[in-house]
């Protein structure tokens, strides 16, 4: 403590700046690692809140996904004298259309029976929440909301609040008000109880229900009551406490949180370099300190705390601000990841409150003390190993030992050929994902080496560039190896994750588009809401034939979608006419015969699967897909595999008639609508809106309407990766800035000797751009190849990690074309300051330095 | 409204129905359950060797009330704790007597309920089974009837106040004597026995002595005395007595509601097809 407050504190007041900059890179990896867990905590906190909220005292949930299941199952339900209560409930999300109240909750029951399960008032269980019961179920316009609500917008019992249906947007009436907190609370106050049979023609659902609230009698087990209501009602029923729900968000939200965890920690590790670059440096340029400590009787051990000391306060320090930084701006990514949720899933989802665990908040300030202490253990190490003669000696430190360089060749050799050698074998995530960390680590031991290499290469050109300042710049690159070398890493590794996030972006969207292409090829798409991945409102069969009757229109390809659990992943089943697809749609085939598998999906004898899915659950060609539904078990053979983005988690396709059959749902959700030769798209629009849209709730999206719609998807996904990349980037950026004011630091003396020689202070000025230009392009050199290595690995853990979606590598040369300017301008102007620190030193200041 | 003006006011409606002065054998609680909205109101039926006499009287009310068939129009009047007074109106219609009793209620009034219809159709080994036609919704509802301890839509009876019960599960014991609205009644307390699940702990009831008609009742829950129904205007309808006032009292909420009955008919020709699902559809 008395060394830190004595060494250490002086050194760092000296140098505010530069500490400032160490600590920035750790700063915002530990923000970035804060504030994107806290949003996708909050965000699953928010969900899980709802559903217990709503659940109230129910033990159990009967569902069937999406497609919802029949009210006949209800009395099977009933019939079982273990259950004491059995609630329906249908959830829909429906547009407030009040300024700024983004979505509504509704929760509909059947009141008559659902307070068993649920307290409506439970202030003070007063049951006057309904103003009149018997007229809240007679009429379907009927809504309970919450006082939250009803505050916020000046509603009141009585008052009416327009809601989109099935048969356009109604007028709703307030029948009760459910007091503050408990149930009310949910969904962020949006909440609204609606009369089940109501929810059910308002929503086009038919006679069906979302799934059944269970009560159990109170001598039955919740095990028990599972148990036998699995015996009862089949394995395509799913039969779970409320928390279930939780589970099948989580894993909605779960491929998120890993990209954006990664991203994170690539951040935080280039932080770690800022931080190896700084330490190094100083423990450079503290040698005369560290000699007299040692000559005064200072342990070797003393030393090396000393500096591990210091790098534990400043991560401390950083991590804390980074922390501070990262839940500061935890809202707006809260409320972006809830919003991508809901668009990219239609899984709606209000979260208002930002969830802080301190257990994150502790666990990533502890992560920023212990990377911060990691990236300062070489550096303290040497520190450790300074002789005090030696320490008086100049010149000597500063070289890298041809034995070290040769070592850590041979070393990245070999490590960087285990790398290689496990890209084949990307179906094992261990040998994925170690591959990925080795590729990395080769990469960085080469660095030092190659780095140093470039920089001689760079000598002569820089020379012929500018004689005088070409050289000095190159020189002082080449005769401080350390301190340009970990400067070079950090911006190699942003670099390479601009490169392989970009390469990564640019085949998802380039493989997006082709399959876009080929398969969403109608000319119109008529949804039942401008979310397509939201399935809540339902078109009833008929009405195929009304826009059929539609003159202009060619065809019209009925399709419901639903998400289903399969394996314990919710995967989508994408039902339509196979043969009517198989017509009109361009599907890459992966596996199968074409004309086979058009054939036997049309009729009935098997299942399409998308590529991706094959991928995840390792499904061929032949095998036998057992999906229970509702009516029972659904077997059928897979008879062919096709290149499909629909769904993160895989797809199945199913012919309409057995969907029908097996789900008991006739319904639709969206209708593929093709043009007669000649007519225009807008006219065929305003006339499906003119003759279905009077009477039915609907969307039509032209076709171009719809690929601009998944391609903002596809961007809002990749937005936040981008968001790191930039951080990373910056923390890079910082690093050739401390990097340079170091070197200038260094080279104060010189740089003095050289003004006071006659040298211009346009040549000192010149000399420290070059540097800071000859920086960036051996990091945009190293980075780019490196990124294109890394690309490899990002796209097998695409394929085989988050979405088993397989895309092709494409070297991304118009990223790397922006890079250079983008790098070398950024180089320039990060040289701009210490520049202009250097030529504005005095004279005798430097003269009379060291 | 006082018992008085209640008997005044409806008195007139039920001088007006057609009397029958054929002795009846039916129960008179069965008469009354008859006559409330969902025909069905408290049957303290119980036969416990150890109250004889209690028993014997409430098997007698019983058999005095029964009928063929019967109809009526009701008019409720809820009137909450803060004054504020609802009244709907219905028409009522009831085949078969107690055990297999099925009934159909059709809202009248107000305008936002009128076509609302329910069905009631009674076993005696268990609850009842309800549908309810909602015709701005255009399809029938089961009613379920899980929790039977809430509210019947909004009024201060509870969906429990409306069953027909298996008698043999209540212990009875007579408690004495007492008038109520100047009539000399018995008092019996009833029990629920073990394995009979109820809101309430006990009941009392005062049956008059002179036509067998429950009076009053009064239902505990731990002791505390949460609702009491009140039933005047006693009439002899096609020689059935009959209670064309009910008042039940919620004395925990400080609400009551008023039924009163109309028009009532016994033994009026009335068809099974008319007490289905599919009727509640069709006569709407």
């Amino acid at each position: 403590m008395i060394l830190l407050r004595l060494i250490s504190w002086p050194y760092v007041r000296k140098h505010l700046l530069r500490s400032v900059m160490t600590t920035a890179g750790i700063v915002l990896g530990v923000a970035l690692l804060v504030g994107m867990q806290t949003a996708n905590q909050s965000v699953l906190q928010s969900f899980n809140q709802t559903v217990d909220r709503i659940a109230g005292k129910t033990q159990l949930q009967v569902s069937a996904g999406d497609s919802g299941f029949g009210e006949e199952v209800l009395e099977r339900v009933e019939a079982l004298p273990q259950v004491r209560a059995a609630a329906p409930a249908i959830e829909a999300s429906v547009d407030t259309n009040l300024q700024g109240q983004g979505k509504l909750l509704i929760l509909a029951v059947d009141m008559t029976g659902d307070r068993s399960l649920r307290d409506y008032d439970f202030e003070n269980g007063d049951e006057d929440v309904i103003d009149d019961p018997l007229i809240f179920l007679a009429q379907p316009d009927s809504l309970i909301i919450t006082r939250d609500f009803a505050t916020r917008n000046g509603l009141s019992t009585g008052s009416k609040i327009a809601l989109d249906t099935m048969e356009g947007r109604k007028q709703f009436t307030i029948r009760g008000i459910l007091k503050a907190g408990g149930m009310a609370a949910a969904f962020g106050g949006n909440l609204a109880i609606m009369d089940i049979y109501a929810a059910q023609k308002v929503f086009g659902r038919g006679p069906r229900f979302d799934r059944i609230d269970i009560g159990l009698q109170p001598d039955v087990s919740l095990e028990l009551g599972e148990s036998l209501l699995r015996q009862a009602l089949g394995a395509g029923f799913t039969v779970e406490p409320p928390s279930g729900r939780g589970r099948q968000f989580e894993s909605l939200l779960g491929v998120y949180t890993a990209v954006t965890g990664i991203s994170s920690f690539f951040a935080l590790f280039i932080g770690m370099f800022i931080i190896y670059n700084s330490f190094s440096i100083a423990v450079t340029q503290r040698r005369p300190e560290i000699g007299i400590l040692r000559a005064l009787g200072a342990t070797r051990g003393q030393i090396r705390t000393l500096f591990l000391a210091e790098s534990a306060l400043a991560g401390l320090i950083g991590s804390s601000i980074g922390a501070a930084i990262g839940l500061a701006l935890a809202h707006r990514i809260t409320h972006f990841t809830a919003q991508l949720m809901d668009q990219l899933f239609g899984v709606p989802n209000n979260a208002q409150e930002v969830l802080v665990d301190p257990r994150l908040v502790l666990g990533a300030i502890a992560l920023g003390v212990i990377m911060s202490m990691i990236a300062a253990f070489i550096p303290s190490r040497n520190a450790a190993r300074v002789e005090p003669i030696q320490a008086l000696q100049k010149g000597r430190y500063q070289v890298l030992g041809a034995g070290e360089s040769r070592t850590r060749r041979i070393a990245a050799m070999i490590v960087g050929a285990i790398a290689l050698g496990c890209l084949p074998f990307g179906r094992y995530p261990v040998l994925l994902y170690g591959g990925f960390l080795l590729a990395v680590f080769a990469c960085l031991l080469l660095t030092p080496f190659l780095s140093l290499e470039m920089a001689r290469l760079l000598r002569r050109p820089l020379k012929l560039l500018r004689p005088i300042e070409g050289a000095l710049a190159a020189d002082s690159l080449i005769q401080a190896p350390r301190r340009t070398s970990a400067t070079v890493s950090a911006l190699m590794l942003s670099l390479a994750l601009v490169t392989s996030q970009g390469g990564l972006s640019l085949a998802s969207v380039s493989s997006l588009r082709d399959w876009m292409d080929g398969a969403l090829n109608p000319d119109l798409f008529v949804s039942s809401s401008t979310n397509f991945a939201s399935t809540e409102f339902r078109f009833p069969s008929v009405m195929e034939a009304e826009l059929q009757a539609i003159p202009g229109v060619d065809e019209v390809q009925s399709v419901r979608t639903i998400r289903k659990d399969f394996r314990g992943k919710p995967v989508m089943i994408v039902s339509a006419d196979m043969a009517s697809l198989a017509r009109r749609v361009r599907r890459k085939i992966i596996e199968g015969d074409e004309k086979t598998m058009n054939r036997l999906s049309s009729e009935g004898k098997g299942i399409i699967v998308s590529e991706n899915l094959r991928e995840l659950e390792n499904i061929h060609l032949g095998d036998t897909i057992d999906l229970p539904v509702p009516t029972g078990a659904l077997k059928l053979p897979v008879v062919g595999v096709v290149r499909d983005y629909s769904n993160q988690l895989g797809v199945i396709f199913l012919e309409r008639a057995v969907y029908v059959r097996a789900f008991g749902d006739d319904t639709y959700n969206i209708f593929r609508v093709y043009a007669k030769p000649g007519i225009s798209s807008e006219i065929l629009r305003r006339l499906i809106n003119e003759r279905v849209g009077d009477h039915r709730h609907l969307f039509v999206m032209l076709n171009s309407e719809i690929k601009d719609y998944i391609m903002k998807l596809a961007d809002a996904w990749l937005g936040m990766t981008y968001i790191q990349v930039v951080m990373a980037m910056v923390v890079a950026l910082l690093g050739i800035v401390n990097t340079l004011t170091v070197s200038i630091s260094d080279r104060r003396r010189e740089l003095g000797v050289l003004r006071a020689v006659g040298g211009l202070r346009a040549q000192i000025r010149g000399t420290i751009w070059l540097e800071a230009v000859s920086i960036g392009v051996i990091g945009l050199v190293l980075g780019i190849a490196a990124g294109s290595l890394f690309l490899f690995y990002d796209l097998q853990m695409a394929a085989h990690g988050f979405t088993g979606m397989p895309l092709s590598y494409d070297f991304p040369f118009a990223i790397a074309a922006i890079l250079v300017p983008v790098i070398l301008g950024a180089a320039l102007v990060s040289a701009i300051l210490p520049a202009e620190t250097a030529v504005r030193t005095s004279l005798v200041e430097a003269l009379e330095y060291e | 409204m006082s018992n008085r003006s209640s008997e005044k006011q409806i008195g007139h409606e039920c001088t007006r129905i057609n009397t029958n002065k054929k002795e009846q054998s039916s129960s008179f609680l069965i008469r009354v359950y008859s006559c409330s909205f969902v025909a069905l109101i408290f049957l303290w039926l119980a036969i416990p060797a150890v109250a004889q006499d209690a028993r014997q009287i409430v098997d007698e009310s019983q058999k005095r009330g029964r009928a063929a068939s019967q109809h009526y129009e009701g008019v409720l009047e809820v009137t909450t704790s803060n004054g504020k007074v609802t009244t709907k109106s219905w028409q009522s219609y009831r085949l078969g007597s107690y055990g297999n009793s099925k009934a159909v209620i059709r809202f009248t009034a107000p305008a936002e309920v009128k076509g609302v219809a329910l069905l009631v159709v009674n076993h005696p080994e268990r609850s009842s089974d309800q549908w309810m036609w909602t015709p701005a919704i255009g399809r029938d509802r089961r009613i379920s009837l899980q929790d039977r301890s809430t509210r019947f839509f909004g009024t201060d009876f509870s969906f429990e106040d409306l069953e027909e019960r298996d008698v043999d599960q209540y212990d009875y014991r007579l408690t004495g004597e007492e008038p109520i609205d100047g009539a000399p009644c018995w008092r019996i307390e009833s029990r629920p026995r073990q394995g009979k699940t109820s809101q309430y702990t006990l009941s009392r009831v005062w049956i008059r002595k002179d036509n067998y008609v429950p009076a009053q009742y009064e239902n505990f829950i731990k002791d505390q005395l949460v609702r009491r129904l009140h039933q005047t205007a006693i009439r002899n309808v096609q020689g059935i007595w009959t209670a064309c006032a009910l008042e039940m009292t919620d004395l925990r909420r400080n609400s009551r509601t008023v039924l009163r009955l109309e028009k009532l008919e016994y033994n009026v020709p009335m068809k099974d097809d008319d007490f289905t699902v599919q009727s509640l559809r069709r006569d709407q």
